[in-house]
């Protein structure tokens, strides 16, 4: 090993703290009266707990996955808490000046703007606070134009016939293990809903926040481009820092129409672990989106630091004709982090397009894989996918691995893979020491070369705080 | 799911008697077969290869047959052939005068020395069940000892002919052992008749600095099932370098697996062309164990008709492996609508200073380069025909052998059509 490149030790993670709230939580435990007790709380409608219970007797028939390349203790799903909310005050906020101030608190110390005077112009933010939705900004003047910005629950009671259209329409309750789970558990999370023809006039935002120490978060997001909509959308999310594991079991839902267009972005910064592994989010994410019309259009961009375990395969079903997907990827480790995530292309309409740019960078005693599948369906003429997945490792104890699948069955098609590993090497290094730059400040720049592909499909105040990010989670490393 | 349909195979082939030697061996092979199931599509290492085909044929024992070669001499080796036909060694078509003094090339039958050194190599758990089918039931082979810094000039030639007028399931095992810095060509080929199932398996151990040229040929009758094993340990600054070429078998599988040591270098090519409803998989495993050692896979298929082709490559940087410089090709042409391809280059690296890069690729012909023809005057077909030889060429070309290279270029002519265009051979 090198005298200047020595094991990482990233800084602390910064949004580690507790906020001290008083929840209203029900005890730790999975049953059909734990589903039947979040559907009461909610005030869902019969079908809603019909389309839950239905998850959850299907899950009960499921084993957990273990194909991915990750180790863990397989997590005891009747110690988790399923439903966790901070006491609301009073029955519903008139205004922000009725939440808990140590709500407030938590989301300012964050960062993230729940008070729309204060906030950023132009972004409009659903605030998740584990099971529940505290507040959405700019819901009137996003509602002038048609678009629909709320909870998951708010949805559900204001515009139940949309949801029932689509929600599980792009991820059956019955997908896999984690997606069961959520369907038969979900609390809270976002709903957007474009109209015809509608380009969203600002940037949508969701933030995720898990402070209950045993509860799990399972939030369902649903996002909806009817004809010739548009929408970018935004996820971020942070957890306190607690020695054991809490388990993220996210769903999300993409529909594109015709000639819509679905960008979506997340910066997952989710607690990692101290550097011994001990503690972290278990994040076993489900995410996928159906271009169902003709020219439709899906973009996912994430970046992923967080997480001790990262099981994650953003998807794109590229069902109409001439739609496009693409997966633009940077999933950094360090310490014990282990992370096996990459994207599904389906190529079922003709001339369908797809591109999936992946950045995988190990540090410390880490894992870093990517797994991708691309499949070509026999309908799908002229189909065209490429695919690039470079990996970065920085020092000898991580690991960097490829699992692409290719499936093609159509002749027409043209597939192309590529991957390649690379490190920072000493000469790199010194060149930068040479001209003056630190050494520290030479592997972030050499990190944000590696990653400008991706950066680049970032909407800019991501794109700043994730570049901010991977400089912080690899601060120290050089000795 | 486990293989209800296909579940007695296994068993069906193991009720024979077990031959007398290699005795231990042979029952940890049958304790391992014991305990499992013939593989299905649920498990991931067979999830493109359905072996469901297998099912409906009882396979029996391989009697022994007498079988015309001369088809298959090639004028360089004269002299320096053995063959095994249904598994037993077939003297009288073998023929090893011309081998060098001191070099070893005989039925595993007859060389005591090759007993305790068999089923040595490789590692010793994961076996798949038709490498441990053949353990357990082979019942000749061919050995191949060439002792220190022997440079032997003439490539040796290995022939595996199956002649089956009933199903049959035939074992070839092959045992090469290099000393140090001893170098050897061998051309290893499989020709068959009839409906079988042959499950060869292939050891090899080179020592220090020693060099093998491994040319494999399948060429197998359209109704076999070829289900191989090859494994490989190349010690420190050894070279193994092997091409494969698939041609017949419905339905095929090879599974390579090389261990490099420090300075090693490997290279697996592979070729498949295929037809009608042929199935080809190659899962190969790629093991960089020790520093500075390179290896170089280029891995193509040409599939036409309802074909498919699999092909899983792995490559594996271990810990300490400083300095691996691995490469890493699949490329795939599909000729009709109906064919189809899955294929998976595999990268795991636990080694930092590496330089590691693997490709895919599927398609068609492309229309620029048919049209470039076209426009200097070849008709539609001829253009695809040659740009489809031109496709499969670039393996053949390194083959040392030239009467075997001619060959084979006839016959990638002859399958894409090609031959009407004149002799490129």
């Amino acid at each position: 090993m090198s005298t200047t490149l020595n094991v990482v030790t990233s800084q602390e993670y910064k949004y580690g703290f507790v906020t001290d709230i008083e929840a209203d939580s029900v005890a730790p435990g999975l049953s059909e009266d734990v589903i039947r007790f979040i559907s009461a709380k909610k005030g869902e409608p019969e079908w809603l707990l019909e389309f839950r219970l239905k998850a959850y007797r299907h899950w009960l028939t499921m084993t957990e996955p273990d194909w991915a390349k990750v180790n863990y203790e397989k997590p005891d799903f009747q110690r988790i808490v399923y439903y966790s909310a901070p006491k609301p005050k009073v029955a519903k906020y008139a205004s922000m000046d009725e939440v808990d101030p140590e709500l407030l608190r938590t989301f300012e110390k964050l960062g993230v703007p729940i008070n729309e005077q204060a906030s950023l112009a132009g972004v409009a933010v659903d605030v998740v606070f584990d099971s529940v939705s505290v507040t959405t900004t700019y819901k009137e003047k996003l509602a002038t134009v048609g678009v629909i910005f709320c909870s998951f629950s708010e949805a559900v009671r204001e515009h139940p016939e949309l949801i029932r259209k689509y929600l599980g329409s792009v991820v059956p309750a019955a997908d896999n293990f984690y997606a069961a789970l959520n369907s038969a558990v979900f609390t809270d999370g976002s709903f957007v809903f474009i109209p015809k023809g509608v380009t969203c006039p600002m940037d949508l935002s969701t933030y995720f926040r898990i402070n209950n120490k045993e509860s799990g978060q399972f939030e369902r997001t649903l996002i909806v481009a009817e004809e010739g909509a548009s929408v970018s959308y935004l996820e971020g999310c942070t957890a306190p820092q607690f020695d054991t594991n809490q388990l993220h079991a996210a769903v999300v839902e993409l529909v594109a129409l015709d000639q819509a267009s679905i960008k979506y972005s997340t910066v997952q910064n989710w607690y990692a672990g101290d550097k011994n592994g001990l503690g972290g989010i278990f994040n076993f994410v489900t995410k996928r989106g159906l271009c169902k019309g003709k020219g439709s259009h899906i973009s996912w961009t994430q970046v992923e630091t967080g997480s001790a375990i990262t099981w994650k395969y953003p998807s794109c079903i590229l069902l109409g004709d001439d739609s496009i997907g693409e997966f633009y990827s940077v999933a950094l480790t360090n310490h014990k982090q282990q992370a096996d995530t990459g994207t599904k292309m389906v190529h079922i309409g003709k001339n369908t397009k797809s591109t999936i740019i992946s950045k995988g960078i190990s540090a410390g005693d880490s894992s870093n894989s990517y797994r991708g599948l691309v499949k070509i369906q026999p309908r799908a003429e002229g189909a065209r996918n490429f695919s690039q997945c470079d990996s970065m490792l920085i020092g000898h104890t991580c690991s960097a691995s490829t699992f692409p699948y290719l499936e093609v069955q159509n002749r027409s098609a043209k597939v192309e893979h590529e991957a390649t590993t690379s490190k920072i090497g000493e000469e790199q290094l010194f060149y930068f020491q040479q001209r003056g730059i630190p050494a520290e400040e030479a592997i972030s720049m050499i990190i944000n070369g590696f990653c400008k592909d991706v950066f680049r499909e970032l909407p800019m105040e991501f794109a700043v705080e994730a570049t901010k990010l991977l400089s912080l989670k690899l601060e120290g490393s050089v000795g | 799911m486990t293989s209800a349909v296909a579940s007695n195979l296994l068993s069906d082939l193991l009720s024979g008697p077990r031959p007398a030697e290699w005795e231990k061996l042979r029952e940890e092979a049958e304790a391992r077969l014991a305990r499992r199931d013939l593989p299905t599509t649920s498990d991931e290492d067979w999830k493109y290869t359905d072996l469901k085909a297998l099912a409906g044929i009882t396979f029996g024992p391989a009697p022994k047959a007498t079988v015309d070669i001369s088809g298959h001499l090639l004028p360089e080796m004269v002299g320096t052939r053995q063959v095994f036909v249904n598994g037993h060694h077939a003297p009288h078509a073998s023929c090893a005068s011309a081998v060098a003094a001191g070099v070893r090339f005989l039925p595993l039958s007859t060389a005591s020395e090759a007993c305790h050194a068999l089923g040595m190599v490789g590692p010793t758990h994961n076996q798949s069940p038709f490498e441990d089918l053949n353990t357990a039931r082979f019942e000749d082979g061919a050995v191949l000892l060439v002792p220190k810094n022997m440079k032997v000039a003439l490539p040796l030639h290995l022939l595996f002919i199956t002649k089956a007028e009933t199903p049959i399931a035939v074992f070839p095992r092959l045992m090469v052992v290099l000393e140090r810095g001893a170098e050897l060509e061998l051309v290893e080929e499989h020709h068959g008749k009839g409906t079988y199932l042959t499950c060869p398996v292939v050891e090899i151990r080179l020592a220090e600095g020693a060099i093998l040229h491994h040319e494999r040929v399948q060429r197998d009758s359209d109704e076999a099932f070829h289900l191989g094993t090859l494994k490989a340990e190349v010690a420190k600054g050894g070279q193994y370098h092997s091409r494969t070429l698939s041609f017949g078998a419905r339905l095929s599988r090879q599974q390579p697996w090389v261990r490099l040591a420090e300075g090693a270098e490997a290279t697996l090519d592979g070729l498949a062309l295929l037809d009608g409803a042929q199935v080809a998989d190659t899962h190969s495993f790629m093991l960089h164990a020790e520093p500075h050692a390179s290896s170089h896979q280029l891995h193509k298929c040409i599939v036409d008709g309802h074909a498919r082709a699999i092909f899983n490559g792995q490559v594996l940087v271990a810990p300490k492996a400083q300095g691996t410089d691995a490469k890493q090709q699949s490329r795939n042409l599909l000729l009709s609508e109906t064919a189809r391809v899955d294929t998976k280059p595999q990268l795991e690296i636990y080694a930092d200073d590496v330089k590691c890069s693997h490709g895919a690729t599927v398609g068609a012909l492309d229309p620029e380069e048919l049209f470039y023809l076209q426009s200097r005057g070849l008709n539609a077909d001829d253009a695809r025909n040659l740009l489809t030889y031109g496709f499969a060429a670039d393996v053949l070309t390194h083959i040392p052998v030239a009467s075997l290279r001619r060959t084979l270029r006839q016959l990638v002519m002859a399958r894409t059509q090609a031959a009407s265009l004149g002799d490129f051979a």
